[in-house]
């Protein structure tokens, strides 16, 4: 197998990166805690990771008081690759519910909001609605209480109480609502997938 | 008082996945089986057994140490941490956590979430300060509940004391604080393999706007079954799954004949 280029884990500062770490080393990916923007070089990271642990508004606090904030959002407008997990997909949109006045890395249109489910925090696990065949009909593994509604470049829906974005793909960006980290084998595949 | 949700269980999209979670009770190392709280029989390696269950489709794992001491906390991190570099499903730490530095020291090891029993009864302000710290999603309150008459009372301490707290206000006090999830154990039905107390999990997941997991007395699929029509959102074996009396995979096979949406992997 030839080896994949490194992966920039974004420290945000609002969680336990365990569970990434050890999903990224399972499927043999190579990667680094980064936290500072000059960490962030393109010569040595191919793709950058931003977790799914913490809070909105404690996320973005902490990348704008490190710097990465605009480290992120230059390194999206070159195209490179840059992957968001669960909250790492909610900070590239405008704004959220779960801490309003705090702006998010506005990489994409639209805002975050409370999610209507049945019983909160949703946790647990959902099939995915998706008209490609890598990724409809899967099992992933749902953490949150917030949720963006509507978005271009979908890629793939659920539905629990309400519908809403489990993932988006726009050129070199990709996010997931759900944790593929926590998702089993199926979860590892997607994540190799967009990694590979 | 009861607050009164709508249930609407017949539309597809109101539940999750129903979850089939395997328990490791684990003491000094080794994951052990007990009848009703006593009597420990060895079942084998934690983190053997632990991918053995993901491998036959367990949804989760929960590793509670009923014998956690203090001087054994060094030997239950490791274990915790070998457990969780293996696992690509959730995976939640309970038994012996007592404060908010404990809750995390294991997330740090490597847990998803714990949970919490005796402790949250002896200070439910912990409940609240680790939904705030850590969000409420990686905080499970674990309850042992015994029924005595008609009425459901809660136990702490492994089981070996009764509370004055009845078990519905307790349920309600946890969701208030902000738990995510309630481990909800029928200590008269565990062990003795006649199937989950659906009874007290209709009525618990009725009043509940967090998912309850069933736990106590499970030893076929059929009592998955029965427990998930009842209203679970998630249901907790360790000693049929141990003694390789049925698979996971079995278990959830038999749930989709009875049209019950499981994960497949």
């Amino acid at each position: 197998m030839s080896p994949l280029k490194k992966v920039a884990v974004i420290d945000t500062g609002a969680g336990n990166l365990f569970s990434l770490f050890a999903c990224l080393e399972r499927i043999e990916v190579e990667a680094e805690l980064v936290t500072s923007a000059e960490q962030l070089d393109d010569t040595i990271y191919q793709t950058l990771l931003i977790p799914g642990q913490g809070r909105f508004g404690n996320v973005m606090e902490n990348l704008n008081q490190s710097g990465l904030s605009e480290a992120i959002k230059a390194w999206y407008l070159k195209g490179k690759n840059i992957i968001g997990i669960c909250v790492g997909l909610q900070i590239f949109f405008e704004s959220s519910e779960e801490d309003e006045g705090i702006a998010g890395l506005s990489l994409l249109k639209g805002q975050v909001s409370k999610l209507n489910s049945p019983k909160q925090p949703m946790v647990g696990w959902c099939s995915l609605q998706s008209s490609s065949s890598s990724l409809n009909g899967k099992s992933v593994y749902f953490v949150n209480s917030y949720a963006v509604k509507n978005s271009v470049n979908v890629t793939s829906k659920v539905s629990y109480g309400e519908d809403f974005v489990a993932s988006i793909a726009s050129n070199g960006l990709t996010a997931f609502q759900f944790h593929p980290e926590k998702s089993g084998k199926q979860g590892e595949e997607i994540l190799r997938r967009c990694l590979g | 008082m009861l607050r009164l949700k709508k249930k609407s269980k017949n539309r597809l999209n109101d539940r999750l996945k129903s979850r089939v979670i395997v328990c490791l009770d684990v003491a000094n190392g080794r994951v052990v089986k007990g009848v009703n709280f006593k009597g420990l029989t060895d079942m084998g390696d934690p983190v053997e057994l632990a991918l053995n269950y993901q491998e036959q489709g367990a949804d989760e794992i929960v590793f509670l140490d009923i014998k956690a001491t203090l001087e054994n906390r060094k030997n239950a991190l490791d274990t915790v941490t070998q457990v969780a570099k293996n696992l690509s499903i959730p995976f939640t730490v309970g038994g012996g956590l007592n404060s908010y530095e404990d809750v995390k020291m294991f997330l740090d090891a490597g847990a998803d979430k714990v949970a919490l029993n005796s402790a949250a009864v002896n200070n439910p302000e912990l409940i609240n300060q680790i939904s705030k710290g850590f969000g409420s999603q990686c905080l499970v309150v674990a309850v042992d509940v015994n029924k005595v008459g008609e009425e459901y009372q809660v136990y702490i301490n492994g089981g070996h004391s009764k509370t004055n707290l009845k078990a519905f206000d307790w349920f309600n006090e946890i969701e208030t604080r902000g738990a995510g999830e309630i481990l909800l154990t029928a200590m008269h039905k565990d062990g003795t393999g006649t199937g989950f107390d659906n009874e007290l999990m209709a009525q618990a997941t009725a009043n509940a706007s967090i998912q309850i997991i069933a736990s106590g007395g499970a030893s076929n699929a059929q009592h998955f079954v029965e427990t998930f029509k009842a209203g679970s959102d998630a249901a907790l074996a360790a000693g049929m799954f141990h003694r390789v009396e049925i698979t996971v995979s079995q278990v959830k096979n038999e749930l989709m004949r009875n049209n019950i949406e499981v994960r497949i992997c």
